[in-house]
Formats: structure tokens, sequence, C-alpha cells
């Protein structure tokens, strides 16, 4: 059975298996490649998106349950060709290295500064605990997210 | 997907089809080494399964709400600081807005569970649509079944009954957070206006392959002013009654060492929650 959805503001339609986890048909569906595909069981948080306005990882998601809903990609943050000011921040303090954690690393943070947007240290790094990189050691990422609070 | 509790169960007549909650347990199936091949039936669009329902005596939560629901529902409310506890502990922020209660209290094999000792010292009920009609079961009992409910059972709700309880959850993961607890233990007391125990549930969870009541430890305390030395001294001299599960994570000696330490943050967690 098709699956329609919303995806980053276009209506798609979805022809794979209904229990298809959501992150294969965005990237070799749609070739939305942002979210990355790596522990495939919820742990690492490389595949994380929004559905519905909520986080969820897109690896456990079947795609035969989001039909009729809004899914959000990393892709959808700098729509208008200018990065968003999360991604502004992460720029500007060189926080990037090999990019395999990142997109869903900016899908938490977004998400959670809608909630709490004036976070301290702490609450960003708990929120960061589905959310695994391998390469910055995370303290230059917390940093420049901190500088997002300060700042608004 | 279905619509409606009767088009699920309808469904789940069909011998070999289960329901499908939030899907974080189901869709890593292929991980663990089990086959995917059984039929589902989606019921987290039901709208009554997602209903959290305040009445006088009880709280009735749909077996579809999500861990992240309960956070937002429960946190900052003494009564039901170990639930909140529990829920916005386990796993992490985009599997908490996933996972489902209903789908935490079955999962069968998955013995580190956070919701189910939290929800057996609330002293919580389930409720099931069977074949034969409407049942309503403790979580104890739900927990003893749940493997042998025959096809077209699904829980549609879990009710928590409204008393002026104290409660606290203490786990331990083996990491900073987002693991699995290697043990659990939740408490839930009415303290007299002396501070000694009137009620009091613990249960502990991840040590044994299902969640289960303290009882020896339950009957030590009852009637005692409730402090965390008391009760780490009395976990202490009753913790033998567990069997450990080894596994990679953690060998049963260790699980069942660390018992006591939890039922002092456990105590001290319902000390403080007010
Ligand atoms: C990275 C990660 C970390 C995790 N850490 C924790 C943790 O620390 N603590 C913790 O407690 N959990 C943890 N979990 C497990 C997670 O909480 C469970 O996978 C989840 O609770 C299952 O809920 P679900 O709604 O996703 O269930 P599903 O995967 O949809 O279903 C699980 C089982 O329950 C059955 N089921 C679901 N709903 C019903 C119903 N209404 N009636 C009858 N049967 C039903 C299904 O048929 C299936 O057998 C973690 C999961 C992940 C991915
Ligand atoms: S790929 Fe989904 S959480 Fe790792
Ligand atoms: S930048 Fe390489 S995993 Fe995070």
């Amino acid at each position: 059975m098709p699956t329609s959805l919303m995806i980053n503001g276009e209506r798609r339609t979805s022809n794979r298996d209904p229990m298809t986890p959501l992150i294969d048909v965005l990237r070799d569906e749609f070739l939305l490649t942002g979210a990355k595909s790596v522990c495939r069981e919820g742990v690492c948080g490389a595949c994380t998106v929004h559905l519905d306005g909520r986080l969820a990882v897109s690896c456990l998601v079947p795609i035969g349950t989001v039909e009729g809903k809004d899914v959000r990609t990393v892709e959808s943050l700098a729509m208008a060709g200018e990065l968003s000011p999360l991604q502004q921040v992460m720029e500007q303090h060189d926080v990037v290295q090999c990019g395999m954690c990142f997109p869903g690393i900016l899908m938490t943070l977004t998400s959670f500064f809608q909630a709490q947007p004036n976070a301290g240290r702490d609450e960003i790094k708990a929120a960061l605990v589905g959310n695994i990189c391998r390469c910055t050691g995370y303290e230059r990422l917390v940093d420049a997210a901190v500088t997002l609070t300060k700042r608004s | 997907m279905a619509d409606s509790v009767a088009d699920a169960t309808a469904a789940l007549t069909d011998d070999g089809c289960v329901p499908l909650a939030g899907g974080t347990w189901i869709m890593r199936a292929s991980i663990r080494g089990e086959a995917q091949s059984r039929r589902y039936v989606g019921i987290g669009r039901i709208p009554e399964l997602n209903t959290i329902d305040v009445k006088d005596g009880e709280i009735r939560l749909g077996a579809c709400v999500t861990h992240a629901r309960l956070v937002e529902s429960f946190a900052g409310l003494a009564q039901w600081n170990g639930l909140a506890a529990a829920a916005g502990a386990a796993a992490n922020p985009a599997v908490r807005e996933m996972a489902t209660v209903g789908g935490n209290l079955s999962t069968q094999d998955f013995f580190a569970a956070d919701l189910p000792p939290a929800l057996l010292s609330l002293d919580a009920a389930v409720e099931l649509v069977r074949p034969g009609g409407t049942e309503r079961l403790s979580v104890g009992r739900y927990l003893d079944v749940r493997r042998t409910l025959e096809p077209g059972a699904l829980m549609t709700s879990i009710v928590l009954p409204r008393r002026p309880m104290r409660t606290g959850h203490a786990r331990l993961p083996l990491r900073k957070a987002g693991d699995y607890p290697v043990a659990i233990v939740s408490m839930a007391a009415v303290l007299s206006s002396d501070g000694r125990v009137d009620v009091i549930r613990i249960a502990v969870g991840s040590v044994e392959p299902a969640a289960g009541r303290w009882t020896e430890l339950e009957e030590k305390l009852l009637g005692r002013p409730l402090d965390p030395d008391t009760a780490h001294e009395m976990a202490e001299a009753t913790a033998d009654t567990f069997t450990g599960r080894d596994s990679v994570e953690a060998p049963g000696w260790y699980r069942v060492k660390v018992l006591p330490a939890l039922v002092r943050r456990a105590t001290q967690a319902v000390l403080s929650s007010r």
C-alpha cells in the first residue's frame, strides 16, 4: 500500500513495504542523504528527523506508520539558502569534523532550543545523550550551542 | 494502521498478527537476530489509546502515550516524581518521543525496562480488551501473563490510583546516560505525620528477567521512620532473595550487589518529593 506524507513541505508518496524504515525511504527513494543510516537501532542519533514537530530516529520508524504526517530533515534547516542560527554557530566555532553525526545533532538541538531557548550547559548535554559523535569530544560542540542560548 | 480499538482487535485475532505501537523494539528485531515475518497492526493512531484522562480517584493513560508525554504531563508533581523520573531517564530524547507505555510493559524479552518497576510501585493496573470482553489486571499479573495472551488481546490503558504517596525511581546505567540500566529500584510510600512508613511498595527491575516487588524489604520498613541509612541496611539484609541475571553488560552478582545503594537513592528521592 502506498504511503503519502509531507517531506520538507512537499507531498511525497512511497511504494515501499510498510515496514521499511523511514531512513531508507528518505535516502534511497527521495535522495535526501542528510540523515545518516549508521547503527539502525536508535542509539547513535545520526538519522534523527522531526516527525510532526517531534524528534524521531528515522531508522525505527516504519514508513507505513507515517501516512499524512509531516517529516522535516536536516535539509529543511537552510531551505531559503541561508543557514539557520544553529548551523551558523557550529560553522563559526569550527565544530564539524567528519560530519557523520551532524545532521542528527542539528535536528536534536533545533527541537531542543525551541522548547528550552535558555538552556544551560548540562541541559544541552542531556539533550544530546542520543547523538553519538566519535570526533569532536562534544565540548566544542556544547561551547558553540551555549553561545546560541546567550545570544537569544 | 488501525483507526479504532475494534479495528485493531479484529486484525489481531488473525494468528501471528501483533500490535506495533512506537516500533522501537519491533524495528530492532533483525538486529537481535529475530525474524520479522509476522504481520503487524499499527495502533499508534487510535485516539482512545493516546488520551490521558485525569479522574478523582485515578488517572487513565492510553497505552500509546509516549515516554515524552508522560514526562510533560507528570514532571514537577510530587506524587508522580518516580514515574516522571522513570520515563524521563529511559533511552534518549528521540526514543522517548516514540516509545509507548504499553510497548514498554509488553516487551516480553526486554528485562531492563524502566516502567514495569515504576508502575508496580504505584500499584497500577492495566486494561485489556480480549475476545471475551474487557478486563482489568494488576501490572504484576499482566507481566506474568503477557506471554500467553490469546490472539486478539490488546492493552488499551494503564490505570494509576491517586493516593497521597511520595515516590522515587533510582536506576544504574553503566554510562552516565543513554544505555540500559543494570538495576532499578522504584519506591512509593505513604508516611505518617511523624515520618513513619504507613504504606510502602518497592519494586526491582532489570535484576531478574521480570520486574517484581521486594516484599521482604517492604515488611522490614513498615512502621519505621523512613531514612536512607536504615533502608540501605535493611536492603543489604534482604538482597539475597534475588538471583541476578547474567548478560554481556553485567554479571548477575553485580546487579544484586548494587541494589542497597539504589534503595538508598530511591529513599532519598521519596523523601525529597513533596
Ligand atoms: C536506544 C534505545 C535505548 C533504550 N533505553 C531504554 C531504557 O533505558 N529503559 C527502558 O525502559 N527502555 C529503553 N528502551 C526500550 C524502549 O523503551 C522500548 O523499546 C519501548 O518501550 C517499547 O515501546 P514501543 O512503543 O516502541 O513498542 P513496540 O516496539 O511497538 O512494541 C514492543 C512490544 O510490545 C507489544 N505491544 C505494544 N503495544 C502493545 C499494546 N498496547 N498491547 C499489547 N502489546 C503491545 C508489541 O506487540 C511488541 O511485542 C530503549 C530503546 C532504544 C531504541
Ligand atoms: S541510525 Fe538511527 S539512531 Fe543510529
Ligand atoms: S563529527 Fe565525526 S562523528 Fe561527529
